[in-house]
């Protein structure tokens, strides 16, 4: 999705807030953060991490420098893979104006040699927010992949996907009930935007307001979307 | 029904659990997934588990399904949090170099022979 278009759709969905969180890598977080700025709507640079048990974590980062830094490290977690663009397509990175500044060689579709424990760990240490993605999800979920939550890491709130009826879901995983839960599009294409959001109330748009309307601190709150 | 000290012989097998009594044990079979979700619909007592997978979730999931082993295959090595467990939960843990094709490959040949 090219950030002027994905702007524009976002915008025309009413959403204020949005973080994009590409596998394995933010390098295309410094374009689609300036498109963001252009389009009035408030950007969190974010990833999507891929675990050596297939797990997938979302991480946030109020601090662009401190995202950067700790995608350097994400890259030389990765297994040393190149990317076969006839079966995943060119890993472009662009600029806010959608030139392409260089392709990524590196298969993004990989796992890091993290564990699920490490991976928390790494976000953890360079001031990011971790958020395990669809976890409701039948393939690259902690529950696909590990059958139940374990006890650590522990995590504040869950990412469940769009179209998820949490009432019916719960009563089959009731380890999620009366926990936060964060509904998202999961969007790949543009058609998806919107499908999947959730209400926040929160004094700023930004991963630490996220965190304490997880826990319900100060007066913040996740409203299903 | 071979004897898990048999098997172990014919994959160059490690035991990670010494304190477990591993000669009373005895296999039919065996139980091939990295994906804990499916293992736990799965899996049946009197299998192997082989696996990459060696969080501590493994353990648990053995616990449940009533397998008696867990066979790490590649040289994989569980830490010693997941050794405690198991030897806490009487699931002994091996840990082979061969690859799982290999891992399977032996255990049917020895089952079925």
């Amino acid at each position: 999705m090219a950030p002027l278009a994905l702007m524009k759709r976002a915008s025309e969905c009413g959403i204020e807030w949005l973080a994009i969180t590409d596998h394995n890598s933010m390098a295309n977080c410094p374009a689609y953060a300036e498109a963001a700025k252009r389009a009035g709507i408030y950007f969190t640079w974010g990833v999507e991490i891929q675990s050596s048990e297939e797990i997938h974590i979302l991480a946030y980062f109020d601090s662009p420098n401190n995202a950067q830094a700790f995608d350097i490290e994400l890259y030389n977690s990765l297994l040393p893979i190149s990317n076969d663009p006839d079966f995943f397509g060119d890993q472009v990175v662009i600029d806010e104006n959608e030139n392409i500044i260089r392709m990524e060689q590196r298969a993004l579709i990989n796992s890091s040699i993290w564990d699920i424990g490490q991976v928390v760990e790494r976000i953890k240490a360079y001031g990011g927010y971790a958020v395990p993605a669809h976890i409701d999800a039948s393939v690259n979920s902690i529950i696909s992949q590990l059958g139940f939550m374990p006890a650590e890491p522990a995590f504040d709130v869950f990412g469940i996907t769009a179209s998820l009826n949490v009432s019916d879901w719960i009563c089959k995983q009731p380890y999620f009930a009366n926990r936060s839960l964060l509904r998202a599009s999961d969007a790949h294409y543009l058609a998806d935007i919107g499908t999947g959001f959730s209400m926040l109330l929160m004094e700023t748009p930004c991963a630490a307001e996220l965190k304490k309307a997880a826990l319900g601190q100060e007066g913040r709150e996740i409203k299903a979307g | 029904m071979i004897k898990l000290t048999d098997y172990m012989k014919a994959i160059d097998a490690v035991n990670f659990t010494p304190a477990l009594d591993i000669g009373v044990i005895e296999l039919e079979g065996a139980y091939v997934c990295d994906m804990l979700s499916d293992v736990m619909g799965s899996a049946k007592p009197k299998q192997a588990w082989i696996t990459i997978m060696k969080h501590l979730n493994v353990v648990a999931v053995a616990s449940m399904t009533g397998i008696p082993v867990i066979v790490f295959a590649k040289g994989n090595q569980p830490d010693d949090t997941v050794i405690d467990k198991a030897t806490e939960e009487g699931i002994a843990l091996i840990s082979s170099p061969h690859e799982t094709f290999v891992l399977a490959g032996k255990l049917y040949q020895m089952v079925k022979s």
